[in-house]
């Protein structure tokens, strides 16, 4: 029977309140914006399948919240992250100082190998920005994190970093692959595909199957 | 005796008889009586004689003077002729003068009657030159003042004369012309009333909409506005009325009061105006709902022309009846009513329609009970309108609104939510800043626009003369309507976009909150009517729907989220051993709805157990489908202990009690049909499923011989296979053997059923 997908992601958005991490993936999934401010209760995701080099990739893409109170439901959803987004508000010289509270969060929780980004997303609002885009990517060369600075509102560079990501995580899980199934072992006539993989992987990479 | 004889004679004057006859017969007879005649004749002569002797001397100087007198005449004679002649000749020239003076006198008098006859004829003579200048300047009512003094006063204290009599002849022609003139005068003002009664209507509306419109603010505003312009205010008129000119139309009928015609003119006014309302009836555009514009202008012509002929009533000298009016109206109101029946019903403009009821009840007078059917109707399709505007009020208020707990960083955003909303805050009251209201913002809001319904409701019914009571029930009615109806219709839409979860829960925590303040609305309805508080009517369910479909959004939500994660799920049907651990899918999905669940505290018991139940069914259901699912061929032992695996931890979910409120075990049911099939087919237990198969209450009763065939095809597919190259040992072929004996025997149950 043909299956849906032939790999899941699962991502996850932080950052401070008000950023717009809602906005980022609602643009994503839904391609739309909402203008008025609904701030996350808990935890909510969407799920999207993108196309990469041929492989259907389903992104099940966790939105948290990102207020003080809801820290603790949300540090439960780092560990099963493949990747995350940090968003910050360019608008808000705060949120982008957060970020490496947030980086912190994430080397505390969240899988040693678990790909990042971070988004310096409302760049439309240039009258109001607080933090120029050269600190943004100052930071991310400092963490060795991909940057990118995005608009929910506009639509800028949103499916980009989702993509970025995707890729980018998939890379990585074909590396480990390799690196523990060299090619050739997997040409066997009968052999069975799931029986091949490992059965209790470390990390995430278990997850995904790929066919 | 002769003696006596003689002087009886001489004594007696006539009778003389006796005297005779003592002559005859006395003594001596008559010798002796002649004797003594004659002695008395001698005697008589001598005393003559001595007589004449005495006065001829006297006779003699009489005649001397007598001659010297003679003379003496005659000379004063010639005198006198002489004098005469003096005086004739002096006095000739005076005579003459004298009658020079007498016909210089008889002029002067002719002068003097002339002047005074010339006198009376100049006023009349000035007036008709006066008359004739005021008809040329159109003045007609003066003229006709003119005219009746000329005619009345001036004419009579003049003479017969003959210009008179044409003046006189010349007075009814010019009566007739001014009345003529008069009259088109009038033609014109009906014209021009006419072209202005709209305007005036306009106008009218317009006050009724400013006052209408009046809150604080405006006031505050208009004063400022005026103080600003006050040269200007002054110029444009105030009262709708005062568009138009009236004066002709008061002249006129001055001028056929002078006329002695009033009572005509008043008769042809009215016929007048009547067909003009007769006009102004019929809507000039066809379809006045198509545009609002025609609706206005249709309803100021209306409107116009009561207000003027009201205002008539007013001021104008019994032009305008009372009588008259409201039979022009009822005339009217059937027209009116009708046209308005089959174009109000698409008016959705409240003011416009309070506008129009205020006009009636200014056109009524007093309201008459009951009520004119025309503002019965009008009120119930107000209410409607009115409806229908609050539908877009909530929606808007809907539609901004966050759904979250209004949260008060300090005391005056406290008050400022307190104020608006009856909200018992004795336990907020004593937590700290910030306080958190279990209620969104959209709850005060809505209170408030439910209270500004009912104002604006009770505007309609204002003023009809409903007592308070009733008044009250009917705003009651309409408030309780708007919300269970008009509201509770814009949450309703709201459901249709798909809502986050949260929101839904505080849709339905809203709701309650506003349940709860109707009986602070019906405070408030009595307050303001001035009538008894009625508590009876609980409002209870008025909500109950839309939290009904809430609730079913909220599982359908939870059902989406459920989906969303079976879809991700990636079983490997032909695994052979199974990991050991459930699918990450699984795992996930429970601990993201444990998380939800606990979220959803703040909803009431209820809506969390039909939340959890939607959420566990749809897990059952859907796992149960994909053991089902023709697209899945072969199932592996392997892959059946993975999905029971997984079935176990949803069930140890189920058996956690996620929620409060549910009964012991229940959700558990939702796996049973699984759990029966997943154990029959894992324990191999064919023995009893066959012993007790179309028993009540038997252990594997929810499992129909049709599914067990089903599933046993799918394992038996797989185990065929896996062993395709392999020798079966001893116990597999029993195996296989047993299998095909009860797939036979399922098939056969399944005939007997089918
Ligand atoms: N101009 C502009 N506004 C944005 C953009 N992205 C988000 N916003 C606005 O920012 C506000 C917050 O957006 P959300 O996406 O709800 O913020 P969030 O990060 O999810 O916040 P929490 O859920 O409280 O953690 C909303 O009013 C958005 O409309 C953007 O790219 N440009
Ligand atoms: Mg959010």
């Amino acid at each position: 029977m043909a299956k849906t997908y032939d790999c899941l992601f699962k991502l996850l958005l932080i950052g401070d309140s008000g950023v717009g991490k809602t906005s980022i993936l609602f643009r994503f999934s839904e391609d739309a914006f909402n203008i008025s401010f609904i701030s996350t209760i808990g935890i909510d995701f969407k799920i999207r399948t993108i196309d990469l080099d041929g492989k259907k990739v389903k992104l099940q893409i966790w939105d948290t919240a990102g207020q003080e109170r809801f820290r603790t439901i949300t540090t439960a959803y780092y560990r099963g992250s493949m990747g995350i987004m940090l968003v910050y508000d360019v608008t808000n010289e705060k949120s982008f100082e957060n970020i490496k509270n947030w980086i912190r969060n994430i080397e505390e929780n969240a899988s040693a190998d678990v790909e990042k980004m971070i988004l310096g997303n409302k760049c439309d609002l240039d009258d109001k920005r607080q933090v120029s885009k050269e600190r943004g990517e100052q930071l991310a060369i400092d963490y060795q994190i991909k940057f990118v600075e995005t608009s929910a509102k506009d639509s800028l560079n949103v499916e980009y970093a989702f993509y970025t990501l995707a890729r980018d995580i998939k890379a990585k899980m074909e590396k480990k692959q390799e690196a523990s199934n060299p090619p050739g072992a997997r040409s066997g006539a009968h052999v069975l595909r799931a029986s091949d993989q490992q059965r209790k992987p470390p990390s995430w990479l278990s997850r995904c199957s790929l066919l | 005796m002769t003696n006596a004889t003689i002087q009886e004679i001489e004594g007696i004057d006539d009778y003389w008889g006796p005297a005779f006859r003592s002559v005859y017969e006395g003594e001596g007879g008559h010798e002796a009586f002649v004797q003594q005649l004659d002695e008395r004749i001698k005697q008589h002569d001598k005393e003559i004689e001595k007589l004449c002797n005495f006065y001829y001397q006297g006779f003699i100087d009489s005649i001397r003077e007598l001659l010297q007198v003679r003379s003496h005449a005659e000379e004063l004679h010639a005198e006198i002729s002489n004098v005469d002649a003096n005086v004739k000749e002096t006095t000739d020239s005076l005579c003459s003068r004298a009658e020079e003076l007498i016909r210089a006198r008889r002029v002067e008098l002719n002068i003097a009657a002339t002047i005074e006859k010339m006198e009376l004829c100049l006023p009349l003579l000035t007036t008709y030159s006066k008359l004739k200048t005021q008809v040329d300047a159109k003045r007609y009512y003066p003229a006709l003042k003119t005219l009746e003094q000329l005619e009345h006063v001036l004419l009579p204290r003049v003479g017969p004369y003959k210009w008179c009599s044409q003046i006189s002849a010349d007075i009814p022609r010019l009566r007739q012309a001014i009345q003529d003139a008069s009259m088109a005068d009038l033609r014109d003002f009906l014209e021009n009333i006419r072209k202005l009664s709209p305007q005036v209507g306009v106008m009218a509306l317009k006050q009724t909409q400013d006052m209408l419109g009046r809150s604080l603010e405006n006031i505050v505003k208009n004063k400022k506005e005026m103080m600003g312009g006050l040269g200007k205010d002054n110029i444009g008129p105030q009262c709708p009325h005062e568009l138009v000119d009236f004066s002709p139309l008061h002249r006129c009928l001055h001028i056929h009061s002078v006329l002695g015609a009033k009572n005509d003119f008043i008769q042809y006014y009215r016929a007048q105006r009547k067909q003009q309302a007769r006009l102004v009836l019929i809507p000039a555009v066809g379809n006045l709902h198509d545009s609002i514009q025609g609706m206005k202008s249709y309803l100021s012509a209306v409107l116009g022309f009561f207000i003027l002929e009201e205002h008539l009533l007013t001021t104008g000298a019994g032009l305008v009846s009372k009588d008259w009016l409201l039979d022009t109206w009822s005339m009217s109101v059937n027209k009116v009513a009708s046209t308005l029946r089959t174009n109000t019903s698409l008016i959705t403009d409240p003011t416009l329609m309070l506008s129009i009821k205020h006009q009636i009840m200014l056109c009524y007078g007093l309201p008459p009970d009951p009520l004119p059917p025309v503002l019965q109707e009008m009120a119930e399709h107000y209410t409607e309108v009115l409806m229908q505007r609050w539908v877009s009020v909530f929606r808007d208020i809907l539609d901004n609104a966050a759904f979250l707990p209004i949260e008060v960083a300090d005391q005056e955003q406290y008050d400022g939510v307190m104020d608006t909303f009856p909200y018992d805050g004795d336990e907020l009251e004593t937590q700290p800043f910030p306080r958190k209201f279990p209620f969104s913002t959209v709850v005060p809001a809505v209170y408030v626009q439910v209270k500004e319904f009912i104002y604006a409701w009770l505007k309609y019914s204002a003023g009809l003369g409903l007592g308070g009571g009733r008044r009250a029930a009917q705003a009651r009615h309409s408030a309780s309507l708007l919300l269970s109806r008009s509201f509770t219709g814009c949450l309703s839409a709201l459901f249709r976009r798909p809502l986050p979860l949260m929101q839904l829960v505080q849709i339905i925590v809203d709701t309650q909150y506003l349940e709860d303040a109707t009986s602070f609305l019906y405070e408030f309805i009595s307050n303001i009517t001035g009538s008894e508080l009625v508590t009876t009517q609980a409002a209870g369910s008025m909500f109950q729907a839309a939290r009904d479909d809430a609730e079913q959004q909220i599982c359908n939500n939870l059902e989406k989220k459920v989906d969303e994660f079976l879809d991700l799920e990636n079983y490997d049907w032909l695994l052979v051993e199974p990991t050991g651990q459930a699918s990450s899918f699984v795992t996930d999905m429970l601990s993201y709805l444990s998380g939800v669940l606990t979220s959803l505290e703040q909803l009431p018991e209820r809506a969390r157990v039909a939340a959890v139940r939607a959420a566990t069914n749809r897990i059952a259901t859907r796992l149960r489908n994909l053991l089902m699912d023709p697209a899945v061929k072969q199932i592996s032992s392997g892959a059946l202990y993975q999905l029971d695996l997984d079935v176990i931890q949803c069930e140890q979910f189920a058996a956690g009690e996620p929620v409060p409120g549910l009964k012991e075990g229940e959700l558990l049911e939702h796996f049973a049909s699984l759990r029966q099939l997943l154990d029959l087919i894992t324990g191999w237990d064919w023995s009893s499923y066959l012993h007790d198969v179309g028993i009540e209450g038997g252990k594997y009763a929810l499992v129909t011989p049709r599914d067990a065939a089903t599933l046993l095809e799918k394992l038996k597919e797989a185990e065929q296979k896996s062993s395709v190259f392999s020798v079966l040992k001893k116990n597999e072929r029993d195996r296989r053997k047993l299998l095909d004996t009860v797939l036979k025997q399922l098939k056969q149950l399944q005939n007997q059923d089918g």
